[in-house]
Parts: structure tokens; C-alpha cells; sequence
């Protein structure tokens, strides 16, 4: 089944929200010390593509990153990634189910 | 000092044998190669040497023709195609005629080639010196055929390559014709509104190179004519150009072709072609050039925009990459987003070739409501059309693969560049066409805007898929090719041509069909007809020489008694 692509989910906060300049390079995952299941670079295109769905399945996962900034450190981007989950879990707060 | 030279009977020759480091010296023993020639008739200077291009044995060798009165050198090292040049170099500076030098190759053909039996090797090296002063003791001095040239250039093709090197050339006093297909110049730069890298407008810009060329007398614009034949030879070629049933000859020294692409035109129905709301690049580009807002299409607004790239490149037959239409459908993604800054756009690609500074338009693309989605080369987007409805789906490898979907207003398939159908320019010129029909250069680096055929240069986009300053720049380098020939105003062409005995000759005309370059014919009066080999037409292929009956034609630098004695030099040299 595919998912139809629709307007980005509204973040709020737009300009903090950073996701575009993501290349897709997967450092981040790389060196996240939890380890975490779904990769940063995977939820962003879920938030451009307007895929509602797909990010409140990871919800848990989510709230269980430490905001250690270890994956910032080595986004040759420079991608907010913490500021980024911190958004994602206001939205979730205020959109989950 | 040559004259001096040629009077002796027996000449005096100096032998060289190299050891390239370890090259060669570590496989073959020079020094008994040394010892195998020094006492052959004629050689008065023999010994081997560490590096015979290096400077210090080039000034040694200058200095030995002083000495020993030289009239010649056998230097046995790497591959003539490596050096020949570098020992003609030192024989001219020391006063020899270069075309009296051999170079015998025992790097390649000996140490290697044989590197598992260096007495073997050795032993081939003997008997090749050994030919290779044989040969050395009948050259004759040879000089380059000089040949007046016509100061003037034939530009086929008025794109922007082909505008841009004839004001080039007129800035360097040679004249020009400039022969466009098309009623007005300007090729497709022509059609184009702002342009990538620097949003240069492209109407404006051929508007100012047609002021240019308005401004040098010593251009002629032919429009709407073709070149229809090409004869006679190196720097004096004659071609005719054929406009409405009108025929006119010119003299030209050289021809610059800079015929430029045509673009890929899809099939109906390939990714939804044939729709109204699926367009090729260039039908966008004209959407977006005319369109002073939001564009409208299908009496739609234009809300949002899917993007296909590499149609009809990177796949089949077309197996090149078309280089600009990354950055093109790039660059037209931030136009859209000009006219309408909510459009959303998504971009299927491949890989995204936006390559040097284009690479900013991307990161700038995606700042402004551009998305971009990874398809695998063996899975392309599919396009399905409902009624009202495009739908895509493609395989995002951004996503880890994630099936999406988008139903856009308005589908662009990103065509990349074929070679334009040219057959009849291609036959009159004898035009080289590479694998991917696009016309093919000596060598892509270091001799790229020249072609096998003598005098016809190439330049821009017929060459291969090129921006729009690259074909720009492509156009000034052939300029500078034909002028760096044409100024001179003579061509020295290399003398080791065949030519006729015209005692020896009895007119049977064998030889003619031969000759690949059409170099031979039969001339004379009154009853004794001879052949003639037009020198600056010779290549110095040698194909002539066997078929004459009587033996009348011999190639300079290579004659019958040259080959003889090389091939008894080889059967007599002395083996270990
Ligand atoms: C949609 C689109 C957008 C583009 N956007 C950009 C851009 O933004 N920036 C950029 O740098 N580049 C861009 N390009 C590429 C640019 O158009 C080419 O690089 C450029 O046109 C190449 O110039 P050219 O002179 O080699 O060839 P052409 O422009 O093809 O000109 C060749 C000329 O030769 C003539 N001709 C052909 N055959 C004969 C013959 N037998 N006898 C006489 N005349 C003949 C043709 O009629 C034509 O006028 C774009 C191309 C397209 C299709
Ligand atoms: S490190 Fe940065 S650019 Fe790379 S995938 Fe993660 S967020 Fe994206
Ligand atoms: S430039 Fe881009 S779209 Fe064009 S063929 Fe190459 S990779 Fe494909």
C-alpha cells in the first residue's frame, strides 16, 4: 500500500524546524549511544511528506531519546536534530492519539 | 651544418640505449646491447645511459654531434610515441635534421614484454638496435612541407558555441562564414528566459552576440543554408554552401562544426506523455518564460509539481548521463517557486548531478518548497492517469524504500539530450560519430576540440550533452585551434609522404584507389599521364606503395630500401 505524499505537518514552530537541509547521510543514526530504532533522517521525510500516521507510530521511540545532541555533534548538515524531537513531541502532544 | 652532412656517403650515427632507471636496465643488459652495435658500419659514438630524455644526456648528445660531426642518432628507449618529439627536439638544437632520427623501443618490446628471461630480452633488443641503424644509415634529411593556408573559417552551426567562436575568430582578423539551418541564429540559448548558473536571460544574451556580430564585418551570417560538400586539402578547403537552391563555393583553412543537440522527445504514454498535464523540460520552460504568476496549465492552477529525471537518458541505448538537466530542472524549480512561493515540488531522481556552484541551487531548491525522492535505476516511477487524476508511485530510497504517492497538478518529464539527425553534414564533412552518436574528438582531454579529420574542429553541445557556458567555452577553444593553425599563415605538415617516380611511372593508375584520403591523381599532358600524391592530402599511410607495378612510389622516412635493410639488420643481428 502507499502512502499518498500530502502538505508537510505543521510544526508550529516552522523556522525551527529544520528538516530540509537533512541529506539523507545517516551519521546521525550512527552515532546515537541508544541506538535508536527509528532513524532521525526517516522521521523528518515522514514530517515533509505530511505522514501523520508514520510519525504517532513512533511515538515511543520519540520520547525515549535522551536529547544528548551526540547525533548533532556529527551532522555535517547542521540539522537541529534535538531541537527537532523536542518539536515533534510538542506536536504529538498536541496531535497523537 | 646539414649541407655538409648530406655530401658524405657513409653517415656518421650515434647509438643511445637507455635504461629507463630499471625499466629497462633491469631486464635487459645494455651494455651488451652496446657492445653488439659499436663497430656496425657507421656508428661512431655508442653507449647506454641512466636516462636518455633526461637533460643532462640531451646536452650530452648535443655535444657529441659537435665532437664527432653526427648526421644522426638511434636512441633505443621507450616508445616513439612517448619521445619522438623529445629526440627530434635535441637533433634540431644540435643542428641535425630531425627526421634523422630513429627510435627503436626495447621498453615495451623488450624488458617489458619478456621480463621472465632477461637473456631473451636482451638478445630482441640486439637485433632491433642492430635494424634500427640500418634504417638509421639511409635516412635522408626530410623538411616539413609548408603549405600556404586561407586565412579564412567556415562555422557550421549559429548556437551560441558557434556565434561565440566566430567573434572570436573575427577578433583575431580572420574571417568568417557562419552557416545556420535555422532562419535566425541563436540555437536553442535562444529560446531560453533566465538561464542557471547566474540567471543570464537567454534571448538577451544571443540579442548582445548578434550585436557582436553585426559589429565585425568580417563575419558573413549564412541563414537558412547548409554545407553540402567539402574538397581539397589541409588549409585550403573548399566547401559549398547551399541556401534556397542557391549554391556558393568558399575557400576556408579550417571548419568549426557546432551543430548542437536536439532534445529528447518522449514516446506518448512514456511516464504519461501525451497528457496535457505532462510536459518534456523545454515545454516547461516555455510555461515558465511566459508565465508571469502562478502558472496555469489545463486551465488548472498549478499547486503542486512532480519532477521525473534522466527521461530518456541513463537507460537503453543512452546510456551517458545528459550533465544539464539536473541543474536545468534544478534551476526551473526555483523559477516556479519565483511565480508562486507556496507550489510545492517534488523531485524523482536518480542521482542529482547538480555538479561545481550548481550544487547551491539545490540546497536553495529545497529551502523553497522542493522535495526531493530517490528512485532505483531498475525502479522508475510508474504514472497512472485517471480521468482528472496523475497519480505516481515510486519507491523512495529516502524513506528506506517507502512506497509513496503523489497526485500532482502537473507532471515534468526532465528530457536529456540526443544527437541531432545531421547525415547530411556528417557524410559531406566524413564526420567521426562516437558509440552515443554525438561527434567524436581525438582525445577528450588533451586534444578535444580537434577530430580525425584534419582541419574540421568541433565545438558545444554536438560534441556531447554541455551547459550553455561550456559549449560557450568549447567554441572559444576551437577558435583558438583554427587560429593558432591559420595565423601562421602557413602549415607545416609533416613530410613523410609517399611520392612518385615520375621516370619510373607509366600512368597505369593501380595505385589510385589505394590511397584512403583520395590523395592521388592521374596528371599530365600529351600522352604521358603520371601519378601525383598531394602531400598536404598524404597521411603517410604507406597503402599505396605496394600496389604499383613498377615500384614508382616511395614513403619518405620509410622506403623500400629502409624497410629492406631494417628486416636484414633484424636477421643479422647478433644474438647471445
Ligand atoms: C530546456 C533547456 C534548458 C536549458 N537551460 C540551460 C541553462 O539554464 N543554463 C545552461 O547553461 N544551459 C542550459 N541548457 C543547455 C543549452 O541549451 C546548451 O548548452 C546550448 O544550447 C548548446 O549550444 P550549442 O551552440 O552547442 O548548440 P545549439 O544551441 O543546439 O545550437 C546549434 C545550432 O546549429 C544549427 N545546426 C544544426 N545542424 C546544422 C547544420 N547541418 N547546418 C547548419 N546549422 C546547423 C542549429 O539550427 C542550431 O542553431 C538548456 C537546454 C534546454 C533544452
Ligand atoms: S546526520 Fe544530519 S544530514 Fe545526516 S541523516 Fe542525520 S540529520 Fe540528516
Ligand atoms: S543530468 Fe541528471 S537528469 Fe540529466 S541524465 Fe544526468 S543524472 Fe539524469
Amino acid at each position: 500500500m502507499s502512502t499518498l505524499i500530502a502538505a508537510p505537518l505543521d510544526m508550529t514552530v516552522r523556522d525551527g524546524f529544520d528538516a530540509e537541509a537533512c541529506m539523507n547521510c545517516g551519521f546521525c543514526s550512527a552515532t546515537c549511544p541508544l541506538g535508536v530504532p527509528i532513524l532521525p533522517r526517516r522521521l523528518f521525510r515522514y514530517v515533509l511528506f505530511g505522514m501523520d500516521d508514520a510519525v504517532r507510530a513512533e511515538t515511543e521511540t520519540i520520547f525515549s531519546c535522551l536529547l544528548c545532541r551526540s547525533c548533532e555533534q556529527s551532522c555535517p548538515a547542521g540539522v537541529h536534530i534535538t531541537e527537532n524531537v523536542r518539536l515533534l513531541r510538542g506536536w504529538l502532544l498536541r496531535e497523537g492519539r | 651544418m646539414s649541407g655538409r652532412n648530406e655530401a658524405r656517403t657513409e653517415p656518421r650515427i650515434a647509438v643511445y640505449v637507455c635504461q629507463c632507471g630499471g625499466n629497462i636496465g633491469d631486464y635487459v643488459d645494455t651494455n651488451q646491447v652496446v657492445h653488439a652495435v659499436k663497430d656496425l658500419p657507421g656508428v661512431v659514438v655508442a653507449r647506454h645511459a641512466m636516462f636518455t630524455c633526461s637533460d643532462s644526456n640531451q646536452q650530452e648528445m648535443i655535444d657529441d654531434v659537435a665532437r664527432e660531426h653526427l648526421d644522426g642518432f638511434v636512441v633505443a628507449c621507450c616508445s616513439p610515441k612517448l619521445h619522438t618529439f623529445t629526440f627530434r627536439g635535441v637533433a634540431e638544437r644540435a643542428g641535425v635534421n630531425p627526421y634523422r632520427v630513429a627510435q627503436v623501443n626495447i621498453r615495451e618490446q623488450c624488458s617489458w614484454t619478456h621480463t621472465d628471461d632477461p637473456t631473451g630480452a636482451t638478445s630482441k633488443a640486439m637485433k632491433l638496435v642492430t635494424a634500427g641503424v640500418e634504417r638509421a644509415r639511409l635516412m635522408k634529411p626530410l623538411h616539413p612541407i609548408e603549405v600556404p593556408t586561407t586565412p579564412r573559417v567556415a562555422v557550421v552551426g549559429g548556437g551560441v558555441a558557434g556565434m561565440r567562436a566566430a567573434i572570436a575568430l573575427a577578433d583575431v582578423g580572420l574571417e568568417v562564414h557562419l552557416i545556420e539551418k535555422e532562419p535566425e541564429l541563436g540555437g536553442h540559448v535562444g529560446k531560453l528566459g533566465a538561464m542557471y548558473p547566474h540567471g543570464t536571460v537567454g534571448t538577451e544574451l544571443v540579442h548582445r552576440m548578434l550585436e557582436e556580430i553585426d559589429r565585425r564585418p568580417g563575419i558573413e551570417v549564412h541563414t537558412g543554408a547548409v554545407v553540402s560538400a567539402k574538397s581539397g586539402t589541409f588549409g585550403n578547403y573548399r566547401i559549398a554552401i547551399e541556401s534556397v537552391g542557391l549554391r556558393t563555393e568558399v575557400t576556408v583553412g579550417q571548419i568549426v562544426v557546432a551543430t548542437g543537440f536536439d532534445s529528447y522527445e518522449p514516446a506518448t504514454g512514456e511516464f504519461g506523455y501525451g497528457s496535457p498535464r505532462v510536459v518534456t523540460l523545454p515545454e516547461f520552460r516555455r510555461l515558465l518564460d511566459e508565465a508571469e504568476g502562478p502558472i496555469v496549465r489545463d486551465g488548472r492552477p498549478v499547486r503542486s509539481i512532480a519532477y521525473i529525471y534522466c527521461v530518456g537518458s541513463r537507460c537503453g541505448d543512452r546510456t551517458y548521463c545528459s550533465r544539464y538537466c539536473c541543474s536545468a530542472a534544478v534551476h526551473a524549480s526555483l523559477l516556479a517557486a519565483e511565480r508562486d512561493p507556496s507550489v510545492r515540488q517534488y523531485h524523482l531522481y536518480r542521482d542529482l548531478r547538480t555538479y561545481g556552484r550548481n550544487e547551491v541551487m539545490f540546497g536553495e531548491s529545497r529551502k523553497r518548497g522542493s522535495y526531493y525522492l530517490r528512485f532505483a535505476d531498475d525502479d522508475p516511477p510508474l504514472v497512472s492517469i485517471d480521468g482528472e487524476r496523475i497519480r505516481l508511485t515510486v519507491h523512495d530510497l529516502l524513506t528506506a524504500g517507502a512506497e509513496l504517492a503523489l497526485e500532482p497538478d502537473l507532471v515534468v518529464l526532465v528530457t536529456g539530450m540526443v544527437p541531432r539527425a545531421n547525415d547530411e553534414l556528417i557524410g559531406a564533412l566524413k564526420l567521426p560519430v562516437g558509440r552515443d552518436g554525438f561527434l567524436n574528438e581525438i582525445h577528450p582531454k588533451l586534444r578535444p576540440v580537434e577530430t580525425v579529420v584534419d582541419g574540421v574542429l568541433i565545438a558545444g553541445a554536438c560534441q556531447a550533452p554541455k551547459s550553455s557556458a561550456e559549449s560557450v567555452t568549447s567554441g572559444l577553444a576551437a577558435a583558438a585551434q583554427a587560429a593558432a593553425v591559420l595565423r601562421r599563415g602557413v602549415a607545416s605538415l609533416d613530410p613523410q609522404v609517399a611520392i612518385v617516380d615520375s621516370g619510373a611511372c607509366d600512368g597505369c593508375g593501380e595505385c589510385i584507389g589505394s590511397c584512403p584520403f583520395g590523395a592521388i591523381e592521374m596528371t599530365g599532358t600529351g600522352g604521358t599521364v603520371v601519378a601525383t600524391i598531394a602531400a598536404a592530402g598524404c597521411k603517410g599511410c604507406g597503402a599505396c606503395t605496394p600496389t604499383c607495378p613498377r615500384n614508382a612510389i616511395d614513403l619518405q622516412g620509410y622506403t623500400d630500401a629502409q624497410v629492406r635493410a631494417t628486416i636484414a639488420g633484424l636477421l643479422a643481428g647478433r644474438a647471445t
